[in-house]
């Protein structure tokens, strides 16, 4: 692999960009250069700042400090279409063309080739052909572009960016709705990039495509770069560890979280069952089974499908195949309100746009969920709801003015309170907790670890999502790392260590103990090898 | 909330007072125009007068009821001047039949057109404004199909509910006070009122939390349906004819204003039933000040519009997160 | 930040456009299937030209000039030979309209003339395309009622192009007689007015208050029956003070709500001048609502429909000044003479009657 000094100067650069926004320092002092003929890895886990700086990079925002380079000077661009028309080229997972039009006017809107004034129509479709046929397309270019596969647009979308005259190209998530053939196309047209000289930043969770295709990679982490340097010198495990910001040499010791260990009350029968869950990009074949006061992790990179399959099991995505059961009897409806019914409750993720609903008070969002269950004949038992709102506020210590206030003026800690109080006013048998922690204070943080624990000691069967690889070590009984959408391994007992994990997450060969979990989940697959 | 005034400086900051003023504002501007009319609009404080008011009020009144239901989901519904015309064409249709069934009828007729908008609204997925829009103009295209031209109404019984009292309250005031109860009680005391808020509020949470969102949306444009209906009934039967050329014409947006003005946000996610009240009690009492005044119908409007303009002003940007 | 993708609903599609389209089935069925309205309470129906009912010319009113094909441009035709376009401007849901594209169609057929016609639901733009598909229709002859009268300059270019004759009917285009359309046919909305102060103030003996229940704000008849009204009250009695006058644009419901307004602030007013029978007859309603006797209030109305004229024979309306739409036998009237190259009067005013006490039950079948 060539050393970037001997590839010239950078086509495009940051130096020292800095970008804040209330609240956050999104950017902290970050360099970012690409080469000439190089593809340029952006990796980082969610906020990181990566959005951030691509949006920099393409003129949407400009930098609070520091300043961009291009072509070897200054430049500040006025707007994204200024960065365009300079020659940096933005290619987004959600293709922005327009569906109805024919392939050709889509490549050449805005720069269709004229005669006397009209559209050239056989020229441009002639040049449509030639244009795509380098990109792995074949197809009549007079048909509307929706006509054509995910993967066949998102190559009208790369030309189109391309053009002739970008001399940078910004891929973000370019594969995530790929077929594997498409995959490959794909790559073949970046190689053909690299030797014109264009500079490629390729932004990707699939740590398999960015070993095979990218020369260099740069991790940042809190909006901070962390690392810049060759892709092959770096090993998987190293770049796991500075993307999760967890040093590979200390995560032995001893932690900080309040989960208390093991609930290890293990009957053999399971309170929950998930097997062979697939939809379409998002999962192939998660299997998983929760016992009775189990906590299972569930591990794995930005992208893997951890949130996917808490919300296959909880009713909320829909499902190409896959089964749930709880304590053995099938979930046969696929919605939120049978897989409630049967004892499932689903903590989301994003707590502002899924959970809370702002406007409304504590009482109503702890009883939303449980309506159903406080009522008789459609009308709401008030007497009840006021029991269970008491009883769920004193018992998580929801700090609020009282049950009338407006949860939207709660701190995010005490927001996420009232959600598991939501969940729990339903006695659920399996509690599934998407980043349960996340963006809530220490403090807050320690009380709903705390009632992690608890909660299993009671006998819950608690699936728990977490990007923080030391509340996974310290929660969970079990880990299973996901990756692509798909088990990858299962850690249990003794050998749930951040080390391990990572490890596992990296896809490096884990010593202790390597076995897939469940029936009918799939191996690892391909292309794992290449290296 | 309660807010502790503390000790030295009682400053209310500009946002409290805004919200406030979304709450209360339009009972203080209730209040202000009945004091003007009281000190300078004669024979304004008789028993008559708050029949007139009473009595015009009503059917704008129980649509917005309907109208703020959906408002709370989100959702709007521009159609329900249409429903009024189809309910109104249904009675001088089926009239034959007895005032019973011409009414029920008429009812149906409203639901079935609410089952339109909510099945598209809810199952399609298509946007609220645009379902109901290709009703409001279908639904009296086809009235006007179905009676082209005024009918005269001679049933007594008919003409009797438009113009008839119980204990010196008129039957349409009294319809209304009942349908207004019926509706405070959905939304305070059912699941369905709970849910229907908890919608507009965050539609993706209530669907995690496994309320029948979609059933639910249905039933809410359906009740605003038969609510229509029945306006279109009470306004048929005051006005002696079935008219579906006029009935209800402009009338989505005299309900969307008093669901406004009386506090409930376009976004949705919040119910005020008796802000909405106040409300259509407010732009009737303006429009009957301005007539008694006879001040030029362009004064109306543009008063009605300042209103309108004030309202959403306090109501902008209540999404601050 | 995002990598929550958006969802599907999982439930099929098909089921709920199928209901979607069962509900919307129902309203159709319901409104159709098996209606049955009131029976009606007897007498015929308004349509048919009678000798009572048709259009008389007011030949005082009408202008010195006239207009012939030689002047105009264009070719002589025999009436029964040539295609006849009629553009009605509102929907017909009003007596006036109803009766107007009657009158039209029914003299047609009478004289075995070949009619095509449109309307433009109150849109005025799609009035001129109208105009312009019945000539491409091959229209030789046009008969309009405009809804605006300005902004034809798109029609009357092609019209005057091809030398097709046009007649306007009840509304004026604006423009150069005999040579952007041949003759305008219509009532005198100010004398309307003027006619409806002469009964008012016959009513009131000279001396009372007065309110108006005004049209549609902006609209020219609303303007000219205000203006010929109060010109007319003004000279003539100035013991009558118009004390009142709001918008019930045309409507019953609106001429009802006004009226209950009015009578609950001012419940000694003496007389109500309707611009329209509809508000009229919504000024009866809210009267009687308010307890108010017969011939209480004096109410003069214009059009000259058959409810209001029967609400004279019930003594709750004083008078109804005509606004006579049977345009039919007049239109082709002077359609057939321009063909043959006579000359036509370009400005041809008809002659309304007017219904009160005296004549209403002898002549309420002429109503329409």
């Amino acid at each position: 692999m060539t050393g970037p000094v001997e590839r010239g100067p950078a086509v495009l650069g940051a130096r020292g960009v800095t970008r804040r926004f209330p609240g956050v320092l999104a950017l902290d002092r970050v360099d970012f250069e690409v080469l000439p003929g190089e593809v340029h890895a952006l990796v980082g886990e969610n906020g990181a700042g990566k959005s951030t700086l691509i949006k920099l990079l393409t003129g949407v925002y400009r930098p609070d400090g520091g300043g961009l380079e291009y072509l070897g000077a200054p430049v500040r661009f006025a707007g994204p279409l200024r960065a365009q028309r300079a020659g940096i080229a933005t290619i987004y997972q959600e293709v922005n063309l327009l569906p109805l039009l024919s392939v050709a006017r889509n490549l050449f809107l805005g720069r269709e080739p004229r005669r006397f004034g009209l559209i050239d129509f056989a020229r441009m479709h002639r040049e449509a052909r030639e244009a795509l046929s380098g990109y792995g397309v074949h197809v009549d270019v007079r048909r509307p572009l929706r006509e054509l596969s995910m993967g066949a647009r998102q190559m009208v979308a790369l030309a189109r960016a391309v053009g002739s005259d970008a001399r940078v190209v910004i891929m973000d998530e370019p594969t995530s709705s790929l077929e594997p053939r498409e995959v490959e196309t794909l790559f073949e047209v970046i190689g053909t990039l690299r030797e014109r000289g264009i500079g490629v930043v390729y932004v990707s969770h699939r740590l398999d495509e960015l070993y095979r295709i990218c020369d260099r990679v740069t991790v940042l982490r809190d909006g901070r770069v962390v690392h810049t340097g060759a892709m092959a010198e770096l090993e998987r495990l190293r770049l796991i560890s500075l993307m999760l910001g967890r040093d590979v040499a200390d995560v032995a010791g001893e932690g900080v979280t309040t989960f208390s260990g093991e609930h290890t009350e293990v009957s053999s029968e399971p309170v929950l069952e998930a097997a062979d869950l697939a939809a379409r990009h998002r999962l192939h074949g998660v299997s998983l089974r929760i016992r009775p006061g189990e906590v299972v992790g569930l591990g794995g990179l930005l992208g893997s499908g951890r949130t996917e399959t808490a919300q296959a099991i909880a009713g909320a995505l829909p499902l190409d195949s896959g089964r749930v059961s709880v304590l053995g009897v099938p979930v046969r409806r696929r919605s939120t309100a049978a897989a409630i019914a049967a004892g499932i409750g689903m903590l989301t993720e994003d707590r502002k746009h899924e959970g809370i609903v702002p406007g409304s008070s504590v009482r109503e969002n702890i009883a939303l969920a449980a309506l159903p269950r406080l009522s008789r004949f459609g009308l709401v038992s008030e007497r009840r709801v006021d029991r269970v709102v008491r009883v769920f506020m004193e018992r998580l210590r929801i700090k609020a003015v009282g049950p009338e206030q407006k949860v939207e003026e709660l701190s995010g800690g005490n927001q996420q309170k009232v959600l598991l109080a939501r969940w729990l006013a339903l006695e659920p048998r399996v509690l599934l907790l998407d980043e349960p922690t996340r963006g809530i204070d220490v403090g807050a943080k320690a009380e709903v670890q705390r009632l992690v624990d608890e909660l299993a000691a009671e006998g819950l069967g608690v699936l728990l999502i977490s990007s923080d690889l030391e509340e996974l070590v310290e929660g969970a009984d079990r880990v299973l790392v996901l990756k692509d959408g798909a088990v990858v391994g299962e850690l249990s007992g003794g050998e749930v260590t951040e080390r391990a994990l990572m490890a596992v997450i990296a896809g490096e060969p884990v010593t202790a103990a390597g076995e897939r979990a469940g029936d009918g989940a799939p191996a690892v697959r391909g292309g794992e090898e290449v290296r | 909330m309660v807010r502790a005034v503390s000790g030295v400086r009682p400053r209310v900051d500009r946002a409290t007072l805004l919200a406030w003023t979304r709450d209360y504002g339009v009972y203080v501007g209730v209040a202000v125009i009945v004091l003007f009319n009281i000190v300078f609009t004669p024979n304004f404080l008789s028993l008559e007068n708050f029949r007139v008011q009473a009595v015009q009020v009503a059917p704008v009144l129980i649509v917005a009821l309907g109208m703020a239901l959906v408002i709370a989901t989100g959702g709007i519904d521009l159609s329900v001047g249409a429903v009024m015309a189809l309910s109104a064409s249904a009675i001088a249709l089926y009239l034959g039949y007895g005032p019973v069934v011409a009414v029920l009828v008429a009812l149906v007729a409203g639901a079935a057109a609410g089952a339109v908008n909510g099945l598209l609204v809810a199952f399609a997925g298509i946007q609220a404004i645009i379902a109901t829009l290709a009703l409001m103009i279908g639904g009296r295209g086809l009235a006007l199909v179905l009676v082209p031209r005024l009918q005269g109404i001679r049933n007594e019984d008919l003409r009797a509910l438009g113009s008839g009292s119980f204990l010196a309250v008129p039957y349409v005031v009294w319809i209304a006070a009942v349908l207004v109860a019926v509706v405070v009680f959905l939304v305070r005391r059912t699941v369905f009122g709970r849910g229907l808020v908890a919608i507009g509020g965050n539609r993706r949470a209530a669907e995690l939390s496994g309320l029948p969102v979609r059933r639910t949306l249905l039933l809410v444009y359906v009740l605003c349906g038969v609510l229509a209906a029945v306006a279109g009934v009470l306004t048929t039967a005051r006005l002696q004819a079935s008219d579906p050329n006029s009935v209800g014409v402009l009338i989505e947006l005299s309900a969307i204003t008093a669901v406004v003005v009386g506090g409930t946000p376009l976004t949705g996610g919040r119910v005020r039933i008796a802000g909405t009240i106040a409300g259509a009690v407010l732009m009737q009492l303006l429009v009957a000040t301005l007539i008694k005044h006879d001040l030029p119908p362009s004064w109306t409007q543009m008063a009605q519009a300042a209103v309108i303009i004030g309202a959403v002003y306090l109501a902008r940007d209540r999404r601050r997160t | 930040m995002n990598d929550t993708p958006e969802y599907a609903h999982p439930s099929p599609r098909s089921r709920p456009r199928l209901l979607t389209v069962a509900a919307a089935c129902t309203l159709v069925l319901l409104a159709t299937a098996c209606a049955r309205g009131e029976e009606p309470a007897g007498g015929g129906d308004g349509g048919g030209d009678t000798e009572g009912q048709a259009q008389v010319l007011d030949e005082a009113a009408a202008g010195d000039q006239t207009c012939a094909i030689d002047q105009y441009g264009g070719q002589g035709y025999d009436l029964s030979d040539v295609k006849v376009g009629f553009s009605q401007s509102e929907a017909e849901s009003n007596p006036f309209r109803i009766t107007e594209t009657e009158s039209i169609k029914a003299e047609a057929q009478e004289r075995g003339v070949e009619l095509i016609t449109s309307n433009a639901q109150s849109d005025f733009s799609r009035q001129i395309t109208d105009v312009q598909d019945l000539i491409s229709q091959g229209a030789e002859v046009l008969i309009i009622a405009p809804l605006n009268s300005d902004g034809w300059k798109p029609v009357l270019d092609e019209t005057r192009e091809r030398g097709i004759p046009i007649i306007t009917v009840d509304r004026a285009i604006n423009g150069t007689a005999c040579e952007d359309f041949v003759t305008f046919i219509g009532s005198d909305f100010a004398e309307q007015g003027r006619r409806a102060a002469d009964k008012t103030i016959e009513a009131l003996d000279g001396e009372g208050e007065v309110a108006i229940l005004l049209g549609t704000a902006g609209n020219n008849v609303t303007t000219q029956r205000t203006e010929g009204f109060k010109e007319r009250i003004g000279a003539e009695a100035p013991g009558i003070e118009i004390v009142f006058e709001q918008s019930g644009d045309f409507t019953r419901e609106g001429g009802q709500s006004v009226t209950e307004q009015l009578v609950q602030s001012d419940p000694g007013i003496d007389a109500i001048y309707a611009q329209n029978d509809e508000m009229g007859i919504g000024a009866v309603t809210a009267l009687e609502g308010a307890g108010k006797g017969p011939g209480d209030v004096a109410i003069v109305t214009v059009d000259g429909t058959r409810g209001a004229v029967e609400y004279i024979i019930d003594g709750w309306i004083h008078a109804v000044i005509e606004s006579n739409p049977r345009f039919g036998p007049l239109a082709f009237e002077a359609a057939e003479a321009f063909g043959s190259g006579e000359e036509v009067g370009t400005n041809l005013i008809i002659t309304d009657r007017e219904y009160d006490a005296s004549n209403a039950e002898a002549e309420v079948g002429d109503a329409y």
